[in-house]
C-alpha cells in the first residue's frame, strides 16, 4: 500500500522539523544565535490516468487525470536573520552588531568566516580575538598598559596610553554584509562562511548607510523566540501523530481485506 | 450474484487509491505552496446482459480525476530578502532542464553567477528571461507587482503567470507544476506579491483524518457486504446441493 509508505515520509520530515527546533532551543542562549527553520516539498507524483488521454473515439478528452503524490521530502532548511536583543554586559571587549553585518574572523586555515558573536577578548599580543582565540579582521592590537578602551559606534578604536592625556586611535573596525545572508554556511561555533547562495562579502565601516553600528557593552543574544519555538514543536509532533493514524488506517485496511476471506 | 464482489471490489480499489492521495495531503501538511487533492469518482454503469433488461444494470465504480483546491495558504513571514509569496493567483515560471515549470514555492537563492534561482538551481523567469542581480550592489527589494530594484534602480521583474484553467496543470514534485495542455500561460493580474514570505500548505488537517476515517469505514462496509455475499452463495451451493436423504 503506497499510503504506509507516503506517511513514512511525512513522519521522517516531521522528525527533521524537531530536529531543527530542538537546536533552536539548545541555543536560546547562545550568543549572535540565528534561529532555522525547515521548509518541505512534495515528492514525485505517480500518473496513472494521464489528463488530456482519449476518453471515447469521438474525441473527448480525459479533463483532469489521476496523480497520486508520494510523500514530502526536505526542502531546504531555512536560517532566520532577524536582530536579536541586545544584552548589556558592561565588558569593554564585547561588542554587538545594530543592523545588517558580520564581524570578519581569519580562521587558522587562512579563510575568512564570519561572525554575529562578538564576546571578543585579547590575545597575548594584545590582538583582539574571538573566544576560540581567531583574529578579528583587520587586525587591531592593544597597546599594553593602555586604558580607557572605547570603541565608537562607527567601529573606531581609541586607547589612552600612559604619559597621554588624549586617546589614540589603534583601528577601525570592519564589518561585511551579504545580498543574501540567510544563504551563508554554518561552520558551528557560531561561526558562518561565504557560500555561492549568499553572494560576495561587501566589507565597510559600521555606521554605513546599509550597515548596522556597533555597541560597545553588549552582546547580541540570539533570536529564538522560545513561545514560537514551543508552539512549533506542537505543531510538528501533531503533524507527525496525523501521519502516523494514515500508518493505523492503512493497516485496519489491510487486515479487513485480509479477513474478508473467513 | 458474483457481480456483488466485483461491484465491491471496485470501490475498495479506489478506496485505496484515495487513501494514498490524503496520505499525501498530510504528509505535505507544512510543505511551502502545497494544494491538496481529492479523488473524483464516477459511476461507470454496465447495461444488463439480458434480453429484455431484466436485470438491473451494474454499476462500477472509477477513478474520473484528481481534484486539486487551489485556494490560498496562509503566509508566514521569513525575512529571508530572496522569499517571494503570491496572495492571489499565479505562478512564478521556472525555467528548467526539462521545459518550463510553475511553482508556488518562493524560496529563491542566488546562484554564484548572480541569477536568482530556486533551491534546486533553476532560473526564475521574469519578463525578460533570467533575472540577474548584482551582489555587490546591496539590499533587495521587491515590489507587490514584482519590480526588483537594488540601490534605488530597477534590474528585473519577476512575473506571475496563470491560466484560463487550472486544470491544465498536473504536479511534477518539487513543489513544480507543468503545462500538459495547449492552453497559454497569462500574466496574473490579481497576484500581490510579498517579499521576505512563504505561502503554507494549504492542507487542512481535520477534513484530511475524517477523510481517513470515512475511507477505513466504507472498505470495512464494503468488506463485509462481500463476505455476506460469499457465504450466500456457499449457503445456496450447501442447501441446493444436499441429497434429500427420504
Amino acid at each position: 500500500m503506497q499510503a504506509l509508505r507516503t506517511a513514512a515520509t511525512g513522519m521522517a520530515a516531521q522528525q527533521l522539523n524537531v530536529e531543527v527546533i530542538s537546536n533552536n532551543i539548545a541555543n536560546m542562549n547562545t550568543v549572535g544565535f540565528k534561529k532555522q527553520s525547515a521548509v518541505f516539498e512534495d515528492l514525485l507524483y505517480q500518473t496513472q490516468q494521464e489528463a488530456g488521454a482519449q476518453s471515447s473515439d469521438q474525441g473527448n478528452i480525459v479533463p483532469t487525470g489521476v496523480q497520486i503524490g508520494v510523500g514530502v521530502k526536505a526542502g531546504s532548511v531555512y536560517r532566520i536573520t532577524g536582530q536579536g536583543t541586545l544584552t548589556d554586559t558592561g565588558n569593554t571587549l564585547d561588542l554587538a552588531i545594530n543592523g545588517p553585518g558580520y564581524f570578519e574572523v581569519l580562521l587558522p586555515t587562512g579563510e575568512t568566516a564570519y561572525t554575529r558573536a562578538g564576546n571578543f577578548s585579547t590575545n597575548a599580543q594584545g590582538q583582539i580575538v574571538t573566544q576560540d582565540g581567531y583574529m578579528v579582521q583587520p587586525t587591531i592590537t592593544i597597546p599594553q598598559n593602555s586604558t580607557n578602551l572605547t570603541i565608537s559606534q562607527e567601529g573606531q578604536v581609541q586607547v589612552t596610553t600612559p604619559g597621554n592625556t588624549t586617546p589614540t586611535v589603534v583601528g577601525q573596525l570592519q564589518v561585511a554584509t551579504f545580498l543574501n545572508d540567510a544563504g551563508l554556511d554554518a561552520t558551528g561555533s557560531n561561526l558562518f562562511m561565504e557560500s555561492a547562495a549568499s553572494g560576495q562579502a561587501t566589507v565597510a565601516n559600521p555606521g554605513t548607510a546599509g550597515y548596522g553600528v556597533i555597541m560597545q557593552g553588549y552582546t547580541e543574544a540570539s533570536n529564538v523566540d522560545p513561545v514560537s519555538e514551543i508552539t512549533n514543536l506542537i505543531v510538528a509532533q501533531r503533524a507527525y501523530e496525523m501521519n502516523s493514524k494514515v500508518v493505523t488506517t492503512a493497516d485496519q485496511m489491510l487486515s479487513t481485506a485480509v479477513n474478508t476471506k473467513s | 450474484m458474483d457481480n456483488a464482489i466485483y461491484v465491491g471490489l471496485s470501490r475498495q480499489m479506489l478506496l485505496q487509491r484515495e487513501l494514498d492521495i490524503a496520505a499525501n495531503n498530510l504528509a505535505n501538511v507544512d510543505t511551502v505552496g502545497f494544494k491538496f487533492e481529492e479523488m473524483l469518482s464516477s459511476a461507470d454503469e454496465v447495461p444488463s446482459t439480458k434480453p429484455g433488461g431484466a436485470n438491473p444494470p451494474l454499476t462500477f465504480v472509477t477513478a474520473n480525476g484528481v481534484m486539486r483546491d487551489y485556494t490560498q495558504g496562509s503566509l508566514t513571514q521569513t525575512g529571508a530578502p530572496l522569499d517571494v509569496a503570491i496572495d492571489g493567483k499565479g505562478f512564478f515560471k521556472i525555467s528548467t532542464a526539462a521545459g518550463t515549470r510553475y511553482t508556488r514555492d518562493g524560496r529563491f537563492k542566488l546562484d554564484p553567477t548572480g541569477k536568482i534561482v530556486t533551491q534546486d538551481g533553476d532560473a526564475v523567469q521574469g519578463d525578460s528571461g533570467d533575472i540577474t542581480l548584482d551582489p555587490k550592489k546591496g539590499a533587495v527589494t521587491i515590489s507587490s507587482s514584482g519590480e526588483i530594484s537594488q540601490s534605488g534602480a530597477i534590474v528585473g521583474k519577476l512575473s506571475a503567470v496563470t491560466f484560463d484553467s487550472l486544470s491544465a496543470l498536473s504536479k511534477d514534485g518539487s513543489n513544480l507544476y507543468r503545462n500538459d495542455s495547449n492552453l497559454t500561460e497569462q500574466p496574473a493580474t490579481s497576484a500581490v506579491l510579498k517579499q521576505g514570505m512563504l505561502e503554507g500548505s494549504n492542507v487542512q488537517p481535520i477534513t484530511q483524518i475524517t477523510r481517513l476515517i470515512e475511507i477505513n469505514r466504507a472498505y470495512d462496509a464494503v468488506s463485509t457486504m462481500m463476505s455476506s455475499t460469499a457465504s450466500l452463495s456457499s449457503n445456496t451451493i450447501q442447501r441446493l446441493g444436499a441429497v434429500n436423504a427420504s
